[in-house]
């Protein structure tokens, strides 16, 4: 642990590691990572591992765009292979009222330069003929949407930016902001004290609680989401899967393992991390009527894990107006991990230029909620 | 012809000790055998035997025949004929043998028949390929003329013959790649079977071989899983590559000549077969040929002796009239004591079909272990399967282990009165006991393990430990070597104290590296690479190598990782983290969430 960082980032996840990788090849110098637990310890380790662009928000789709087009090269730019895997998602619909919202998004996902079609059932049935469509009436199709690991992600930057100097603090929890006179002068961690002017909340699931520290009622709250993986056949299951309409999603990793998730109908509030037998209850039927074939395959472990969440379900990626420097990632709402490459390469220009140059975020801006919320309609 | 009282034919175990006894009565004996020198099968047996002192127990089989053998040639009564193979046996108690390419002819006033037992065979696709052998066949081979058959062995059966021949062999140097049972539990002793189980050899239940491949030799077999109806169930079949393949599925009494004597018999397929029908005392429906061992019925050496003692005393007794009545009922009552265990059931409910009665004694109990004691060097007995056999009992010099009155029943030992000495460990034919000491306060077992392979490590040789089943542990340094004349050695070795109830072998270490997540089969290299390129978070490992993270949910390999994890980053195993245990305990499939079980 070095006593003086240019930078602190607070969050070891993917969010995190990533500001810090992005930062680190600015050649920014002294950026200190705080993580209270070990690397993929909290939101990053336990979602799905999805990497979807398909959005109803243009700036979702813009931020996964760009996201896809760094995680196309992240073996070489980072080093690790990640079971990075461009197998597409497919969306289904089950009403002619929600493939009409089909339509316009992929209208305005197409403009954003995204490929992606409407397909009908017997279009899907060709693809994947595995699948029972019963009332299914159509749905989209993304093939450069994809999929990959996300535990290995994480740590595989937290080994690069180790390797780039970075001082990553792992079990080093942050205990406070020591801000005078409206400005950040140091951090305060159980393992010691850290001189900065710069921090950043990455905090995933605690964003608000880090908020807190220096006085911010950071708009974002978590929820528990449920989520299991089943043992590894062979590989069969090329995209991810969603309906929203009977809440999932699911995906069949490299490994050859199942992993699927839904929103409970009540999600736990905080960062409650236990998990339900219902939520087995509830998938069960929902899988195995529309994948037949898993009437049989195993469940080998369910766990959760909490969605930050914003108003609108997009990210908050801002500087606060009333501390200098203290910059915030946070109320990704489900989706953090898709987008920390994207999000990191902004944050990290927003540090060293003082505005994102790749692409512009400054309409993920706090200000935003004050005017009429138009939230991101399909999170699962 | 020449005339004898007695002739005795085959000097396995029950003939030696017949021959003998019948000698030292002054009864004039004829002892022939096929074979160029007497012993039967304990010549060829290199482990050691189960039982009493009184029937040499903790002596290794070929020892125990070269007792007997002193005990007959030390003998002027008995006459020795090797090299005799029996051809018949003509009216009068006419013996009529083969010696030296010219036909012999003997008189017995009586005759004892312990010709023993052969090998069953197994029909299966290429049985007749050259590398299929029967297990006595490759004992032969290897233990008396020193010819090794092959190098990478399959044994069919897991009878106590099964185990030991598995023993055997990796002792002589072979692999053995596995031993599949038909049946869904391991048919010899448990302490048998585990000796080769912490030696890695996997003993696949329900399992049987469907064909043996090769051309002009054995270059493999296909096994298969079977259904309870022992049919092989599609799909489930794969292939060993082994060149030798044994054949271990039990034995059937040679009983042609006790036919011949007019001996009637009988099939009491508990019994081994098709038996002659005798009495109490060994007499069969001949009143003047009796049998003893495994030709009466298939057991072991300490029940064939015990039997060759009985018909012998009773010839004795009828041909010159003494009075050894008590002697005879002593010798059953110990007969009955030995088949009083679980493992002799068969046997006792055979014997009651031929309308012997199994005599009422003790029966054997488990015995309720004593208050252990923490930190104090003693032995650790692994010997829960009612088996008769006290050697550990009788060997202890301060009389720390209690088996009681019934052999059968289970060792305890006494830590207050346990020395350390390690002589049990040196005694006990199950290689079942084992020394330690624990120290609680740096976290470290010393633990001895008994050792009978070449080349013996020696002091300070870098090991694996290895588990119950033969799976990686953890690293060691070998402390301390205490050699044995009988060649059961004690090999010490300190562990993390979290090891101290699993680690049962010391193996050098190979070239290849251990799997240790065999769900995710993730090796030892792999785990400790990866905690050298700077992963020392056991989570952060799990979630790179994915060791821990199959079905199991790293019930078989969790602690070993957090092991290997100690003593790279020289953190206690107490002081790393486990991880979150999460639902499912056991795999569950998707199917039993569709109904509800308790909504009847």
């Amino acid at each position: 642990m070095i006593s003086n960082a240019s930078v602190v980032i607070i969050g070891g996840g993917i969010i995190g590691t990533s500001i810090a990788f992005n930062l680190a090849k600015l050649g920014v110098k002294d950026i200190s990572v705080f993580e209270k637990s070990y690397i993929s310890s909290g939101s990053t380790g336990r979602c799905g591992g999805g990497i979807r662009q398909q959005w109803t928000s243009p700036m979702n789709v813009r931020l996964a765009m760009r996201s896809v087009e760094l995680f196309r090269r992240f073996r070489e730019d980072i080093g690790m292979d990640i079971e990075y895997h461009e197998g597409g998602y497919l969306l289904l619909a089950y009403s002619d009222e929600e493939m009409g919202e089909f339509e316009s998004n992929v209208k305005m996902q197409n403009q954003e330069g995204l490929s992606v079609q409407l397909v009908s059932p017997g279009e899907i049935k060709e693809k994947f003929p595995f699948m029972n469509l019963e009332r299914v009436v159509g749905g989209t199709w993304c093939p450069s949407d994809s999929h990959a690991n996300p535990q290995i992600a994480n740590i595989a930057y937290a080994i690069a930016i180790k390797r780039m100097g970075v001082d990553l603090n792992t079990h080093t929890a942050v205990d406070g902001i020591d801000i005078q006179n409206g400005e950040i002068v140091g951090v305060q961690t159980d393992k010691g004290y850290v001189k900065t002017n710069t921090v950043i909340n990455a905090a995933g699931g605690f964003s608000h609680e880090v908020g807190l520290m220096a006085n911010m009622d950071i708009p974002t709250h978590s929820e528990r989401h449920q989520i299991l993986v089943t043992e590894s056949i062979n590989h069969v299951l090329e995209p991810m899967v969603i309906s929203f309409k009977k809440n999932y999603y699911v995906r069949q990793t490299m490994h050859g393992s199942f992993v699927m998730g839904q929103s409970d109908k009540k999600p736990a509030q905080g960062n409650d991390l236990g998990h339900s037998v219902e939520f087995l209850e509830e998938m069960a039927p929902k899988m195995v009527h529309d994948f037949p074939f898993m009437t049989h395959l195993h469940i080998v472990r369910q766990w959760s894990g909490a969605y930050n969440i914003s108003p609108d379900a997009q990210p908050i990626i801002d500087t606060a107006e009333s501390i200098s420097r203290y910059i915030f990632a946070v109320g990704f709402s489900g989706h953090g991990f898709m987008l920390a490459p994207a999000a990191g390469e902004a944050v990290a220009e927003m540090v060293v230029y003082g505005r994102s140059k790749t692409m512009d975020v400054s309409n993920l801006n706090m200000r935003r909620f004050k005017r009429q919320i138009k939230s991101e309609k399909n999170v699962v | 012809m020449k005339f004898y009282e007695t002739i005795v034919i085959g000097s396995g175990p029950a003939g030696m000790v017949g021959a003998t006894i019948l000698g030292q009565h002054g009864v004039k004996t004829l002892l022939l055998d096929e074979n160029d020198f007497i012993g039967g099968q304990l010549v060829k047996q290199t482990h050691k035997f189960f039982g009493d002192h009184a029937h040499y127990a903790s002596l290794r089989g070929f020892e125990i025949a070269q007792k007997l053998q002193d005990g007959i040639s030390s003998n002027s009564n008995v006459e020795v004929e090797n090299a005799a193979t029996v051809m018949g046996i003509y009216p009068n108690n006419t013996v009529t043998y083969i010696q030296n390419g010219k036909k012999c002819k003997a008189y017995g006033k009586k005759l004892l028949i312990t010709t023993g037992a052969m090998e069953k065979q197994l029909p299966f696709v290429n049985s007749d390929l050259p590398g299929v052998y029967g297990a006595g066949a490759i004992q032969t081979l290897m233990n008396e003329y020193g010819i090794m058959p092959g190098s990478r062995f399959m044994i069919i059966g897991s009878g106590n013959i099964g185990l030991i021949l598995a023993y055997q062999l990796i002792q002589a140097g072979a692999k053995v790649r596995a031993i599949v049972e038909a049946l869904g539990k391991i048919g010899g002793y448990a302490v048998h079977a585990n000796k080769i189980k912490r030696l890695g050899v996997p003993i696949l239940l329900n399992h049987t071989i469907v064909k043996a491949i090769g051309d002009k030799s054995v270059s493999g077999a296909v096994i298969a899983e079977i259904d309870d109806k022992f049919k092989p169930i599609t799909g489930t079949e794969r292939e060993l590559v082994v060149d030798t393949i044994a054949i271990s599925v039990g034995l059937t009494p040679l009983t042609e000549l006790s036919e011949q004597a007019g001996c009637k018999v009988e099939f009491i397929p508990e019994l081994g077969g098709y038996v002659p029908i005798r009495n109490e005392r060994m007499k069969t429906t001949n009143p003047d040929v009796f049998i003893a061992g495994d030709l009466a019925s298939i057991e072991e050496a300490t029940t064939a002796m015990i039997e060759g003692k009985i018909a012998s005393l009773e010839m004795v007794q009828e041909l010159t009239g003494k009075d050894l009545e008590k002697e005879i009922e002593n010798e059953i009552t110990i007969l009955a004591l030995f088949r009083s265990g679980p493992k002799s059931v068969k046997i006792r409910s055979g014997l009651e079909k031929m309308g012997i009665k199994n005599l009422a004694i003790s029966k054997p109990r488990i015995n309720e272990p004593k208050e252990d004691i923490v930190g104090k060097l003693r032995a650790v007995l692994e010997c829960d399967e009612e088996i008769p056999c006290n050697s550990c009992e009788v060997s202890c010099p301060f009389g720390a282990i209690y088996i009681g009155e019934n052999l059968n029943s289970t060792p305890v030992l006494d830590p207050d009165k346990c020395t350390g000495c390690g002589t049990c460990v040196n005694a006990c034919p199950g290689l079942a006991i084992f020394m330690l000491k624990e120290d609680v306060e740096n976290r470290m077992a010393l633990v001895g393990i008994p050792y009978e392979l070449l080349p013996l490590p020696v002091k300070g040789q870098k090991m694996w430990a290895m588990n119950k089943n033969g799976d990686y542990v953890c690293d060691v340094t070998v402390e301390r070597v205490v050699k044995y004349p009988n060649k059961t050695h004690l090999v010490y070795a300190k562990i993390p104290i979290e090891f101290s109830q699993s680690v049962r072998h010391f193996s050098f270490i190979k070239k290849e590296s251990p799997i240790i997540c065999r769900c995710e089969e993730v090796t030892l290299d792999e785990i400790e690479n990866t905690i050298d390129s700077g992963i020392t978070d056991f989570e952060e490992l799990k979630r790179l190598t994915r060791v821990t993270m199959g079905p199991c949910g790293g019930k078989n390999c969790k602690l070993v990782v957090l092991g290997i994890l100690s003593r790279k980053t020289g953190v206690s195993i107490s002081n790393l983290s486990q991880g979150t245990s999460r639902p499912p305990v056991k795999p569950v499939e998707f199917s039993a969430f569709l109904k509800c079980g308790d909504d009847k």
